[in-house]
C-alpha cells in the first residue's frame, strides 16, 4: 500500500480555493473565492416524511447540527402549520443557548485566539489552540475544555444526544426536562456565565489593552461598509432562536424586518459565471457587483451583524458588554470586521445568561411540550441565528407530508459576498507591486477569512481533505506566481 | 510494549449522509462484525461524525488508535488506499483547520493538558470519489476498497 506524505503544495480537492489575479503593475486586480458546495440536497430529501428531515440535517454539518435541526424543526411546525406550546418553545431556546456557548467557545479559543493572543506574525506551528494554551497557562485550557463540555452536556440532557440531535417533532419536542435535571442545568448555566466573563476580561487585557491588536481591529484592512441582518426579539434585542430578521442599511437604520415565511420577498440569490457559488443579496437594493455601500444589495450576516441588526442584549451583563463595545469602537454600527472576534463574545455572554435564565423559567419543567399537529401538511419556513449567520430551511410537501420540495440557506453563504470582498481588501494592503510576498500573505487573507467562523460543506472528518485552504496568485495572463496552502 | 498488550480502538471518521465521505464508518462496521465473528472481545471499534475537540475524548485513554478517513488527494486515483503520519500532518501542512482543530493539534493539545494520549497513532485515507452530494451510498469506486482496507486493519491489531 501507499503511503503518503504530504508535500506543502499538493493539490489538495475538496478545499478552499482564493485566487488573485494581479494587474500589470502587480497589484491586485481581482481575487476570486471557491469552496466547494453540498449538491443534491433537494433530491436527498424528496419523498422523505417532512418531520425526518430535522433529523437527517444535523448531519449536514458536524460543526452546528443543533443550528440545522432547529431551523428545520421550525419549518416543519410551519408545514403543519402548528404552534408549539411554551414550555417546548423554551426548550428549544435553552438547548440552542447551549449549542452557542459550545459554538462560540471553540471558535474564539481554536481559531481566533491565536491571532491576537500570540499575534498574526508568530509562528504557524504556534498559532493556535495549542500556542494559547501554552501561552495563559494550562488552566485556561482545561477551563475551554471543561466549558465546551458542559455545554455540550447540556444539549445531551435536554435532547437526548450530545451531538446529531434527534428531538424535535411537528408541534414541539419529544422530550422535556425533569425538576432533578433543570437544576443541574442552572449550576452549569452559572459556571458558563463566569466563564464567559473571564473570556471578555482576556480579550480585553490581551487584545484591547494591546495596542498594535487595537490598531489592526480599527485599520482599513479589514472593513467594509455593508448592510447587516439579525434576529431580534420585539423589543429588537438579539434573539438567536425566533424573531423577526431585521435589516439596517450601512448607516445602522432599519430598512426593513421580515418574519420567517417572507424570506423570498427579500432576499434572492446571484451565481457568478467563474463559480458555483451562490450570492445572497437584498432584493430590494439589487445587484450592483462585489462593492459596499448603501445602493449595493450586499449584506453580512455575522456576530457583527447581529449586534449591529438589533438595538441591545435581553441579558443585563451582555447588555453592559454590548454597550462597552460600542463605546469603544465609536458608535453603531461597527464595520470594522475584526470586531466581530469580540461580538463573538458578547453573544457568548449572552447565551450564558440565556441559558441561566430559561433554566430558572417556571415552565421549563413542564411536561407541557407538544402540540399535536391537525392541519393538512403543506409548506413551511423555519429560521433561526446559526452561529456564523442566519439560516434559512424551506419545504414544501404533498397532502400526505412527503417533502416536494426543500431549499437552504446556510449561515456562511450570505457571507459568500462580503467574505470575497474582504479576502480582497486584504489581500491589496499585502500585495503590493515589488514586495516579496510571503506567509504573511496567507496569514492576512486567512484571517479576513476566518473572522466570519466560515462553515463550508462540512465535511466532518479531520484529515487533510477537510477544507485546507489555498491562495493562488497570478499574473495577468493567468499563470501561477505564487501559492500558498494551508 | 507489544501490540497484545496495548489498549487498542480502532476509530471510523466521517459523514454517512456525504456518499464517499462515509466510508471510514461503513470500514469500521466491517471490522466490529469479523472481530465479533472471531471473538475478539480486546479491541473498541468506535465511529466519530464529529472531530474538532471532540478528537481529544475519542483518543484520550488508549494506547494505540487506528483511525480510518476518507481523503482527496489529486494524484490519488478513487478507491486508492494510502497511509499516513501524523508526523506528516504535522510538519507538511499548517496546524490549523477551517474549524476547530485537526489531528495533530488535538494530539498535542491532549498532551499539554495531561490527557493519556495514545502512543501509536495509525491513519489510514481511502480516496473518495463523491464527498460533496448528499447520498448513503459509496461510489462503487470506494466501495470497492472496503474489503481490502477491512483486512489490512485486521491483519496489524
Amino acid at each position: 500500500m501507499r503511503k503518503i506524505s504530504i508535500d506543502p503544495i499538493t493539490r489538495l480537492e475538496g478545499h478552499g480555493k482564493i485566487e488573485i489575479f494581479l494587474d500589470d503593475k502587480g497589484g491586485v486586480a481581482n481575487c476570486y473565492f471557491q469552496v466547494p458546495e453540498l449538491r443534491g440536497f433537494e433530491k436527498f430529501v424528496e419523498g422523505m416524511p417532512v418531520e425526518e428531515v430535522p433529523r437527517v440535517v444535523t448531519r449536514i454539518c458536524g460543526v452546528c447540527p443543533a443550528a440545522h435541526h432547529l431551523a428545520a424543526g421550525k419549518a416543519v411546525d410551519a408545514v403543519y402549520k402548528v404552534d408549539p406550546p411554551p414550555t417546548a418553545k423554551k426548550l428549544r431556546e435553552l438547548f440552542y443557548a447551549a449549542h452557542f456557548l459550545h459554538s462560540h467557545i471553540a471558535h474564539f479559543y481554536a481559531l481566533a485566539a491565536a491571532d491576537f493572543v500570540l499575534g498574526p506574525d508568530s509562528d504557524p506551528a504556534k498559532r493556535n489552540i495549542l500556542g494559547v494554551v501554552q501561552k495563559v497557562g494550562r488552566q485556561t485550557g482545561v477551563e475551554v475544555i471543561k466549558h465546551r463540555a458542559i455545554a455540550q452536556e447540556v444539549q445531551r440532557i435536554v435532547s437526548g444526544r450530545s451531538t446529531h440531535p434527534v428531538w424535535t417533532l411537528p408541534g414541539g419536542v419529544s422530550k422535556g426536562i425533569t425538576e432533578a435535571e433543570r437544576a443541574d442545568i442552572v449550576e452549569k448555566a452559572k459556571s458558563s456565565v463566569e466563564f464567559a466573563k473571564f473570556s471578555l476580561k482576556l480579550f480585553d487585557d490581551v487584545v484591547l489593552k494591546n495596542k498594535a491588536y487595537l490598531d489592526l481591529i480599527l485599520s482599513d484592512t479589514y472593513e467594509l461598509n455593508t448592510y447587516h441582518i439579525g434576529t431580534v426579539d420585539e423589543r429588537n434585542r438579539v434573539n438567536f432562536y425566533h424573531g423577526d430578521h431585521r435589516v439596517v442599511d450601512p448607516a445602522g437604520k432599519e430598512v426593513f424586518r421580515y418574519k420567517d415565511h417572507e424570506y423570498l420577498n427579500h432576499i434572492t440569490e446571484r451565481v457568478e459565471k467563474y463559480s458555483y457559488l451562490k450570492f445572497p443579496y437584498l432584493k430590494d437594493i439589487g445587484w450592483k457587483g462585489f462593492v459596499d455601500g448603501p445602493e449595493s444589495g450586499v449584506y453580512q450576516a455575522s456576530p457583527l451583524s447581529r449586534l449591529n441588526a438589533a438595538e441591545g442584549m435581553a441579558t443585563p451583563l451582555a447588555q453592559a458588554a454590548y454597550e462597552q463595545f460600542y463605546s469603544t469602537l465609536g458608535g453603531k454600527p461597527v464595520k470594522k470586521l475584526l470586531a466581530t472576534h469580540w461580538a463573538r463574545l458578547v453573544e457568548l455572554l449572552y447565551a450564558a445568561e440565556r441559558l441561566l435564565e430559561l433554566a430558572q423559567d417556571p415552565e421549563i419543567a413542564s411536561p407541557n411540550f407538544r402540540t399535536l399537529p391537525t392541519a393538512t401538511p403543506e409548506e413551511g419556513v423555519g429560521i433561526v441565528e446559526a452561529p456564523r449567520g442566519i439560516l434559512t430551511h424551506h419545504f414544501r410537501t404533498d397532502a400526505n407530508g412527503l417533502v416536494t420540495m426543500a431549499n437552504l440557506i446556510v449561515g456562511t453563504t450570505n457571507n459568500h459576498a462580503p467574505i470575497s470582498m474582504a479576502i480582497k481588501r486584504a489581500a491589496q494592503k499585502v500585495i503590493q507591486p515589488g514586495k516579496e510576498v510571503g506567509q504573511g500573505l496567507l496569514n492576512m487573507v486567512e484571517m479576513a477569512f476566518r473572522l466570519f467562523d466560515p462553515c463550508f460543506s462540512c465535511a466532518t472528518h479531520s484529515l487533510p481533505g477537510r477544507m485546507p485552504l489555498v491562495v493562488e496568485i497570478k499574473d495577468p495572463e493567468g499563470t501561477v506566481v505564487h501559492r500558498e496552502v494551508q | 510494549m507489544t501490540h497484545a498488550l496495548m489498549k487498542t480502538r480502532i476509530l471510523g471518521m466521517g459523514n454517512t449522509i456525504l456518499t464517499d465521505d462515509g466510508v471510514g464508518i461503513y470500514v469500521v462496521r466491517e471490522v466490529a462484525a469479523k472481530l465479533a465473528e472471531i471473538g475478539r472481545t480486546d479491541i473498541d471499534v468506535a465511529e466519530a461524525e464529529m472531530a474538532g475537540f471532540a478528537l481529544l475524548e475519542l483518543l484520550s485513554g488508549w494506547d494505540r488508535v487506528i483511525i480510518v478517513d476518507a481523503v482527496q488527494f489529486s494524484e490519488l486515483q478513487p478507491g486508492e488506499i494510502v497511509s499516513i503520519e501524523t508526523a506528516d500532518l504535522h510538519t507538511s501542512l499548517r496546524l490549523r483547520s477551517i474549524h476547530e482543530m485537526d489531528l495533530p493539534t488535538a494530539m498535542a493539545l491532549g498532551i499539554e493538558l495531561g490527557y493519556p494520549m495514545p502512543r501509536e497513532v495509525t491513519i489510514f485515507g481511502i480516496q473518495a470519489e463523491d464527498m460533496h452530494t448528499l447520498g448513503e451510498r459509496l461510489m462503487p469506486s470506494v466501495a470497492a476498497a472496503v474489503p481490502q482496507m477491512v483486512e489490512q486493519i485486521l491483519s496489524i491489531i
